[in-house]
């Protein structure tokens, strides 16, 4: 196998392969939440499940929503600043190889940009949660592990676009691929439950009237 | 103990809100911490609500997740020992009193109370629940299954309680009917202060109404143990379809709200043949309507309201208090926080009720008196025994100087008849 044979595999293949066995485990893991009794409310409702569904999602968008956020505001910046970057790398691995023309150098610079901010916030993470006592009694290697490899994810991101070398390509294709394969296992698998818990517990706060996030009422 | 049979109690109650809130949906993020008047209060890592809810999460992970399976050191997750298992006994009864403050802190919506709540049953099963709570909620069974003994002495109490209804009206006809068919079916707590100003208000504007004969009080809740709370509610479902009334109203009490209005129907499988709402509610509508007249003068001094957690952040009771409280004081100042985000009073979930727990809880209620401080109030009122108990120690713990009152006892202060 070639140099570029490995890059293609690397790049299309093992990505697919990673992303079924991703998609798999999600599947199985989420039909088992589902079969688990859900005490769903009886009750005539005082306000709407729907809209208060909908305010759960949304108040993730506004840092007013929740008193954690609206008193710590640089917290929810670094929130908003790793998840759009870990969107932004994640995207990439999608752009990068299946629409190169849209990979101009200034489009590689945005993604670059949104990315660096990432590592950043990551390294602050990192650094809080070895300090921080609180969040020292809770953290597993599983949670120091998750920070570590998605500094490598953003580094091999940023480094694949701004210098673009086949060996760095690779690299980020690679790290791609592992990832994909570890993450269901991982607390980086959270982002799946966001949508389940957003869900059961915004359409329960409306279904009740509690107007947390502002609108459910 | 056999460590399979807790586990066995635990999966039994491992429901879907459990289970999303045990897998990684928790980041470890932290947001949570500050969120717990405990945590404020104590400073203690172990009181956030995250490493309480991790506690009992490795357990779970080490049963339910893959890779805790293989690789538990990789997750934390741990097996369930008897040590552990003693040690859940404070963390689920004493350490939490699932306000749920943290659940809407947290950008990840965790329900750590359900958690918690699933420990709490667990304990009670393996007879490992706090004594006191036990033994209130057979009482109340107990008072079901003697209720004819008890009637006579009861209905003379009322009478006496009657009394002071006719003094305050000036109205030598006024009532307090039990056991009798109405509209509307008042569930009291024990104690006068929560059957005299609600037979007040009932009277000033002519309702059809009756009282239970039972309290509405259900300490099963507490204990996570359904089938007595469904045991519990029954005596109150019971009568209610036996007088043919058309609503039930629960007195100023937050889990009786909360076990009538939202729990009761997940339990008997469907929406009640009644209408339940709060007394609350109840009044708001005689304010709103013009039925009760208020003169706020007769309450000069400031107020300030609690929101009890089952009325407000869990059961939507917002605005109502504070309309009705604006109609009979002179001076309601909101504490910071307020309504949905207020702080528990330290006295939930049952610990009120727990004398030996009564330091912890005074220590954990200093949020609330900071709270009550800042607004300057010398009248502090809420709508929730537990809370009227908690609120009473904390005033008196941290010297505020302050009256602890319900929302229905400053209406009648300020009824004009």
């Amino acid at each position: 196998m070639s140099n570029l044979q490995i890059i293609h595999f690397v790049e299309y293949e093992l990505q697919a392969i990673a992303l079924v066995w991703m998609v798999t485990v999600y599947a199985i893991k989420l039909y088992k939440l589902c079969c688990l009794p859900m005490p769903w409310e009886k009750a005539p409702a005082r306000g709407s499940a729907r809209r208060g569904a909908a305010s759960s999602y949304a108040s993730i968008l506004n840092p007013w929503s929740r008193e954690s956020s609206r008193e710590h505001k640089g917290r929810w910046l670094e929130f908003g600043l790793y998840h759009v970057g870990a969107l932004a790398a994640i995207v990439n691995t999608f752009t990068y190889p299946f629409a190169p023309q849209l990979m101009t150098d200034p489009v590689k610079l945005v993604f670059a940009a949104l990315i660096a901010p990432a590592m950043v916030v990551g390294l602050i993470k990192l650094g809080r949660r070895i300090v921080r006592p609180e969040l020292r009694i809770v953290s597993t290697p599983d949670d120091y592990f998750a920070l570590v490899s998605l500094q490598l994810f953003f580094f091999f991101a940023v480094m694949a676009l701004l210098v673009g070398t086949p060996s760095w390509q690779l690299a980020y294709f690679l790290v791609t691929a592992l990832f994909l394969f570890y993450v269901p296992f991982s607390k980086i698998s959270h982002y799946i439950y966001f949508f389940f818990s957003h869900y059961l517990t915004g359409r329960r706060y409306g279904w009740r009237g509690v107007p947390s996030g502002g609108i459910a009422r | 103990m056999n460590m399979q049979t807790a586990i066995q109690e635990l999966d039994k109650r491992y429901s879907r809100l459990v289970g999303t809130s045990a897998t990684n949906l928790c980041t470890h993020c932290g947001w949570c911490i500050e969120a717990c008047h405990i945590y404020q209060a104590t400073g203690d890592p172990e009181m956030s609500p995250v490493a309480k809810a991790e506690r009992v999460r490795r357990v779970l992970r080490r049963k339910h997740d893959w890779t805790s399976k293989v690789f538990p050191f990789w997750t934390g997750a741990k097996d369930l020992t008897e040590q552990e298992l003693n040690e859940w006994e404070e963390l689920a009864f004493r350490n939490c009193t699932l306000c749920e403050r943290c659940v809407v802190n947290c950008p990840m919506c965790v329900e750590t109370p359900q958690i918690i709540g699933a420990v709490r049953g667990t304990l009670t099963a393996l007879g490992k629940g706090p004594e006191i709570l036990d033994q209130l909620a057979d009482s109340a069974i107990w008072r079901e299954e003697a209720v004819d003994e008890l009637k006579g002495a009861f209905l003379e109490q009322i009478g006496e309680l009657e009394k002071q209804v006719q003094d305050r009206l000036g109205n030598p006809q006024a009532r307090i009917p039990v056991d009798q068919p109405a509209d509307k079916l008042y569930v009291p707590l024990s104690g006068a202060h929560t059957i005299v100003p609600p037979a007040v208000i009932f009277n000033a504007v002519g309702e059809s109404w009756t009282m239970s004969l039972f309290e509405a009080a259900n300490n099963a809740l507490f204990l996570g143990d359904i089938p007595r709370a469904k045991r519990i509610t029954q005596r109150i479902l019971k009568e209610a379809e036996r007088l043919n009334v058309k609503e039930i109203v629960v007195a100023e009490c937050g889990h009786a709200y909360a076990v009538l209005r939202w729990e009761a129907p997940k339990w008997f499988g469907g929406p009640l043949k009644f209408k339940v709402r709060s007394i609350l509610e109840v009044i708001d509508d005689y304010v709103r309507d013009g039925r009760l007249k208020l003169d706020p003068t007769r309450n000069p001094e400031p107020v300030t309201y609690h929101d009890p957690c089952n009325l407000g952040r869990k059961g939507g009771i917002l605005e109502e208090p504070r309309r009705v409280l604006r109609a009979a004081v002179m001076d309601f100042r909101d504490m910071t926080p307020n309504r949905w985000e207020n702080y528990c009073c330290g006295g939930g979930g049952g610990l009120v009720a727990n004398e030996d727990w009564k330091d912890f809880r005074l220590t954990a209620g200093k949020v609330k008196a900071d709270q009550i401080r800042q607004t300057g109030a010398t009248v502090a009122a809420t709508s929730c025994d537990n809370c009227l108990i908690q609120i009473t120690d904390v005033v008196d713990h941290y010297k505020l100087g302050a009256k602890v009152t319900t929302v229905s006892q400053l209406v009648t202060n300020a009824l004009v008849t």
